[in-house]
């Protein structure tokens, strides 16, 4: 079975956010907003913690070890897989090339060199599985993707019976409220007030009140996956990169000229660290497109405290083995 | 047939508070479906993730209408009622990329969304994917919309303390929320310039290729409230202010803030010292020539 360490260790050590309290909890961080708390951060922290401006403007996560509060031996892996004829010239995803691109990367996650074999240590027959996907209408999860978990979760010896795939409403669906396990997919993108729509928020919908993680910019984003309905059940988490949107604007917040093929899957078992992957591909795109810096619009704070205030996992790349697979050109990271 | 969203009631004719009379076709496209309003209660529903950012600039109400043609996109068209016009021009600085004048008070148009302003109004127009004919509905609306809002609104003053030498006019972002500082220009997790909703801020950035160099600058509500700013400010971003005018940090360049009154400046970023103390010089110069009855800004 694939270690969960980083969602167990926060299942047992958040037992108090285990009830949907977003509302009434961390006064302590919104008490002193107008300054005269000094457990926040300053762009001046980034630059004492790191060698270069750089990569602490444009990422404001990326290296300073000590503001980065877990150590741990082993590094986070994850396996970015590109390639470069997923999507046909229409635009349409080809289901067979998607479907490799899944298996080489969880077989490259978990060293095993058997995709059938891989998803057996994802999933076990008894798992109840809930695939929590992204219907966002303009940058949805590719149904082709969708149908390659389900395909991969019933060949484990899952029953069709007990999987289910959902974005809104999985709080009244039977199968995500019973679930042993959860397959956490969407595509990236930038978000209006959150900085990225990413994997650690692709979970408010387990929250009946997704409106009351909206403060400060998202930033405690990362208690919800401390609520019972998910909590430690999360077996591996995929974010679409075929055509990330990388910049938005007007209230609708896409435009076709803000997205490219980019052609990718990034896959892991820590969201924290698929996340940080995925804003730092962002990042590099804004500044490949706008030639300059362009931090993203808001900066993605629920990545940054998803590590170290909520310590679901790592969003330091010096803590993360990227694994790369496949297309090359372009990969930006 | 208006939807009232808000209340769940149906009306016909004008929306209230929009005095605003769209076309029911435009070129061959027709007006398609009910029309909405949201209000700050329930924009969460209509606009999915992206509604903070219409509420931190007063969002009084906004009206939707989608207009279809058989093989072409759909036209849908958002009417932000933005409470006055300085807010509207909030909202639409807030991703602004280019000048552009060609509809309304500013208008910038990519790839198959057109966004323009003008007076309290902040008006999205979008038919994505962008065709030929589209495009040219989509700018036949705008110009009905543009006509029918009957004047222009005035910008948010604090404009006018933002000096134009080596400025990048499209750079200039106006909020209340200082949150928006950190998306242009990340500054601390925490609100430490004590930007809100009493606030007027500005954020303008400067200079050319590697060197850009940022001037915030904040109106508060007393002399009392900037001060208080200035000081938090100084704290927890800037100790070195207390001897110096400005302080160079760890990345090099240069970081400083000057307090006049109710008004607030800090610049970021400068590459030299002289850089930020002459921005700051200058923002100075306009304060004191404001005061003095003279007017030392540089026409817009």
């Amino acid at each position: 079975m694939v270690e969960m360490n980083k969602m167990d260790k926060m299942d047992k050590t958040d037992k108090t956010d285990k009830t949907d309290k977003t509302d009434k909890t961390d006064k302590t961080d919104k008490a002193d907003r107008n300054g005269l708390d000094r457990n926040g951060l300053t762009r001046r922290d980034f630059l004492k913690a790191t060698s270069t401006a750089a990569i602490a403007g444009a990422l404001f996560m990326s290296d300073p070890r000590d503001v980065f509060g877990q150590v741990t031996e082993k590094k986070t892996r994850v396996v970015l897989v590109r390639d470069k004829d997923v999507l046909d010239s229409t635009g349409n995803v080809d289901a067979n090339v998607l479907e490799r691109m899944l298996d080489n990367a969880v077989t490259a996650l978990l060293d095993e060199p058997d995709p059938a074999n891989a998803w057996k240590r994802i999933v076990k027959p008894e798992d109840v599985v809930g695939i929590k996907t992204n219907q966002w209408g303009h940058l949805p999860t590719p149904k082709a993707l969708e149908n390659a978990i389900e395909k991969r979760v019933i060949g484990a010896g899952v029953s069709e019976k007990n999987i289910s795939i959902r974005d809104q409403g999985v709080l009244d669906d039977e199968i995500f409220v019973k679930s042993t396990a959860l397959i956490n997919v969407r595509p990236m993108r930038t978000h209006h007030w959150s900085g990225v729509g990413s994997l650690i928020k692709n979970y408010i919908m387990f929250s009946r009140t997704p409106w009351g993680y909206h403060d400060d910019s998202c930033a405690d984003l990362a208690k919800i996956w401390a609520l019972p309905v998910c909590a430690g059940k999360t077996r591996l988490n995929i974010l679409v990169v075929l055509t990330p949107l990388f910049h938005g604007i007007g209230p609708h917040h896409f435009n076709p000229e803000y997205t490219w093929l980019y052609g990718g899957l990034l896959v892991g078992v820590d969201p924290v660290a698929v996340d940080s992957t995925g804003v730092r591909i962002l990042v590099a795109k804004r500044k490949e497109y706008f030639g300059e810096d362009r931090p993203l619009n808001p900066p993605p704070k629920s990545i940054y405290f998803a590590d170290t205030r909520h310590h679901l996992g790592t969003a330091d790349p010096a803590k993360i083995d990227l694994v790369k697979i496949g297309w090359e050109e372009g990969i930006l990271i | 047939m208006v939807l009232l969203a808000a209340g769940g009631l149906s009306m016909s004719g004008l929306a209230p508070g929009f005095p605003i009379q769209l076309p029911d076709r435009v070129l061959e496209w027709a007006a398609s479906g009910e029309d909405r309003i949201y209000t700050a209660e329930n924009l969460f529903e209509y606009i999915d993730g992206g509604a903070e950012l219409y509420l931190s600039y007063g969002l009084s109400s906004v009206f939707a209408r989608t207009y279809t043609r058989e093989g072409e996109p759909d036209i849908t068209v958002d009417l932000f009622d933005m409470g006055s016009s300085e807010n509207a021009f909030g909202a639409f600085s807030h991703s602004r990329e280019t000048i552009d004048s060609t509809f309304g008070q500013g208008s910038q148009y990519t790839k198959g969304l057109l966004l323009f302003w003008k007076d309290r109004y902040y008006v999205s127009i979008l038919a994505s994917p962008e065709t030929k004919a589209s495009k040219a509905a989509v700018f036949a609306l705008a110009r009905e919309i543009e006509s029918e809002i009957p004047r222009e609104g005035p910008l948010p003053g604090i404009l006018d303390f933002v000096p134009r030498d080596s400025l990048i006019e499209e750079s200039i972002r106006y909020f209340h929320h200082y949150i928006w500082l950190n998306s242009h220009y990340f500054v601390s997790d925490e609100n430490i310039l004590h930007i809100d909703e009493n606030t007027g801020a500005v954020l303008a950035k400067y200079g050319s290729g590697d060197k850009r160099w940022y001037l915030v600058v904040v109106e508060y509500p007393s002399d009392m409230e900037a001060r208080l700013a200035r000081t938090d400010f100084v704290i927890h971003y800037l100790p070195e202010m207390d001897i110096e005018p400005v302080a160079q940090i760890e990345d090099s360049t240069w970081t400083g803030c000057r307090g006049s009154g109710s008004i607030l400046a800090v610049v970021f970023n400068a590459p030299a010292r002289e850089t930020a103390v002459g921005l700051l010089d200058q923002v100075e110069a306009i304060i004191e020539s404001k005061e003095t009855g003279g007017d030392n800004t540089e026409p817009r």
